[in-house]
């Protein structure tokens, strides 16, 4: 709130003062991650090294894929506990249909096509079960992680695929100015992921639904498909994360997927999206990945088993999503 | 879940008037018919089912479910949920396996009072940070699994010690198994707790309408507290079960426990939305998924259709059973 003086010595000034918190919250990530990196490369000489940049950058692609996906349901306020299922489905859907040991299948880009598609079916299901039924989205979301590992269970049969595509495999080895191709292909669906969060209907209406849905209904808008179509397009970055995880396995697994779900949730809340959606974007994300597999490669480095990794990830955002919640503690006396 | 709720309550008179309908009525038996139904369905399917030994051992696999779920219920009847006690129950396998050679018979105890204790924890963290449950416990599954992992290295740890967990694998009266009995035994207490104070109405009331709740004089904060102690106690006790059948703790024995008792606690006609639903249900629902677990076999469906059947059940029950009065945006 500006006083009285300042509104008569600066006319400029009567903007709304709000802006000053909401720019430091978007500092605040990237400086954690500036501040991480410093850290552990004072503590550890391996961290510092550029191959050990690449590797960090390597490993963050299939996290950041999902991330792209969990973000834009998060923006709308909902919530998305599907990636391990929908990855499952499409990672051993990919490893069925492209060169593998089980079949003659040989489809390649189609094949992979054709898994994402699925995953996207999938993350359609789970919208519409939001719309239709009227189920909160972690509930949905709950329920059709369940059938995509049962689809991938069927699918799986008890003979694990390997894949012998040369070029699905290529992706996780061949290197590209420093970099695997997966971590391009990371690269190009956060920036795909930026211009329909951007400039896409899609993108903008699902920050809307998130600040304000009845504004938006009451304006005129057809909330429901677009709900719908944001649950499908996040179905399609977990398919591809699932495509990913194949590609660097060589072999199409059922677990694919596990952990990412509440990793992806991790890494958008430090990045600076909130629950309760209407804040945040892609961009902020791809921040936190950045930050969730630094601090994890880090914490390896010093000398922390790995076996610590989730409970990091959810100490963290247990204190990030209580750190959001603190300005607004009065106004939000109902929580479930 | 932070689900917008009504400041005022939906003027429906209809609804404050008059009794429940045929349709409610139904609805509301509909567990216990769905249960009649499947054992009905799987006598048919297989004759030798519904003899004395084979629903002896159905309901022996049964209790640590029961366990979980009568736990889990009274989180969700205060409106949240409690998403880390498949986790929980892993972990305090682990601590009942590593702290029996030391403590003796009264590991059991102690393992259900840790287990209390981080329930507790959460709780707190819930209702003191103000973060919605499902993510509180969403990390706290994190957590516990990376304990698990990192205390027991990533392995199972024998229990040599079988006389700690014999009185568990005993028979009541030569028929029904002493864990399925105990299970039981928790879900009629904690029903006769709620029955003789009132804590009853305060969950109901809690439920229902939180803000409203509050307002009328209801510890709401120490009943959600509550609520997630008895859970957390309840995923102790069931981890003590489990390591009575399996003879070892292992940071992923309960894991896939999730899905199952969520499952049962909707199948059982508790509204996720809060406040509609009792524990008795949830032993009902319990006992329909255990009967769909051992079922589905030997109606010759494959184990994998399984996990797409949870999936369906748990999205249809939320859906029959939400009330859809009290939301007015599903997120």
């Amino acid at each position: 709130m500006t006083s009285p003086v300042e509104d008569v010595e600066v006319v400029a000034a009567r903007r709304p003062q709000p802006r000053r918190g909401v720019s430091l919250r978007d500092a605040g990530p990237p400086i954690a991650l500036v501040v991480i990196f410093l850290v552990f490369s004072a503590l550890s000489s391996d961290f510092r090294t550029i191959g050990n940049v690449q590797n960090i950058m390597d490993t963050a692609a299939v996290l950041a894929v999902v991330t792209c996906g969990i973000t834009f349901v998060l923006m709308m306020g909902s919530i998305d506990l599907s990636a391990p299922g929908i990855m499952g489905a499409s990672a051993i859907a990919v490893a069925l249909l492209v060169a593998n040991n089980r079949n003659d299948n040989d489809l390649g880009l189609i094949g992979i096509l054709v898994a994402v598609l699925l995953a996207a079916a999938l993350g359609c299901l789970s919208g519409l079960a939001l719309v239709l039924l009227k189920v909160p989205s972690f509930m949905t979301t709950l329920g059709v992680s369940a059938v995509g590992l049962g689809v991938a269970t069927l699918m799986f049969a008890g003979v694990q695929p390997n894949i012998s595509d040369a070029m699905l495999k290529g992706w996780a080895v061949e290197r590209f100015l420093g970099f695997a191709y997966l971590t391009w292909i990371a690269v190009g669906c956060v920036l795909l992921g930026y211009l329909v969060q951007r400039y896409s209907r899609l993108g903008r209406y699902a920050f809307a639904i998130g600040g304000a849905e009845e504004v938006l209904a009451l304006s005129g808008v057809k909330v429901a498909p677009y709900k719908v179509a944001v649950f499908t397009l996040a179905g399609a970055f977990y398919g591809l994360a699932g495509v990913m995880v194949t590609s660097q396995l060589s072999a199409g697994l059922v677990q694919a997927g596990k952990g990412y779900d509440f990793a992806a949730i991790t890494a958008a809340v430090v990045g600076g999206t909130l629950l309760t959606g209407g804040r945040g974007g892609i961009l902020h994300s791809a921040v936190g990945v950045l930050l969730i597999t630094a601090l994890t490669n880090g914490l390896v480095q010093v000398g922390v088993s790995p076996y610590w990794q989730g409970g990091v990830q959810g100490l963290i955002v247990v204190a990030a999503v209580a750190a959001a919640v603190v300005p607004q503690r009065r106004r939000n006396q109902v929580t479930k | 879940m932070s689900t917008p709720v009504l400041a005022t309550p939906a003027a429906d008179p209809a609804v404050v008037s008059g009794g429940p309908t045929v349709g409610q009525r139904l609805t509301s038996f509909m567990p216990l018919i769905a249960l009649v139904a499947l054992l009905a369905a799987l006598t048919i399917a297989d004759p030798d089912f519904l003899t004395q030994r084979s629903l002896t051992a159905a309901v022996r696999t049964s209790a640590p479910l029961v366990v979980l779920a009568a736990g889990a219920t009274l989180v969700v009847l205060c409106g949240g949920i409690d998403l880390s006690i498949a986790a929980l129950c892993s972990l305090s396998t682990v601590f009942f396996a590593m702290w029996l050679p030391d403590l003796g018979g009264l590991t059991a105890l102690a393992v259900v009072v840790a287990a209390g204790a981080i329930g507790a924890v959460q709780g707190l963290a819930h209702v003191l940070l103000r973060i919605p449950s499902f993510i509180v416990t969403l990390g706290g599954l994190s957590i516990f699994s990376s304990v698990a992992l990192v205390i027991s290295d990533a392995g199972p740890i024998r229990v040599v010690d079988r006389d700690a967990t014999k009185w568990l694998t005993l028979y009541v009266g030569g028929v029904v198994p002493m864990a399925f009995f105990v299970a039981v035994l928790v879900v009629a207490a904690i029903a006769l707790v709620l029955r003789l104070t009132p804590v009853q109405s305060w969950i109901t009331a809690t439920g229902f309408s939180e803000s409203a709740a509050r307002l009328a004089g209801t510890p709401v904060d120490r009943v959600k507290v509550a609520a997630f102690t008895v859970s957390g106690a309840c995923a102790g006790l069931a981890a003590v079960m489990l390591v009575s059948r399996n003879f070892s703790g292992s940071p992923t024995m309960a894991d896939n426990l999730l899905l199952p008792a969520v499952a049962a606690i909707v199948v059982g006609g508790t509204a996720i939305t809060g406040g509609h639903g009792s524990i008795w249900r949830s032993l009902v629902g319990a006992l329909v998924i255990t009967l769909l677990r051992v079922g589905l076999p030997i109606v010759g469906v494959p184990s994998a259709w399984e996990q797409i059947l949870y999936g369906a059940i748990i999205v249809a029950a939320v859906a029959l059973t939400l009330d859809r009065s009290k939301v007015l945006i599903i997120k």
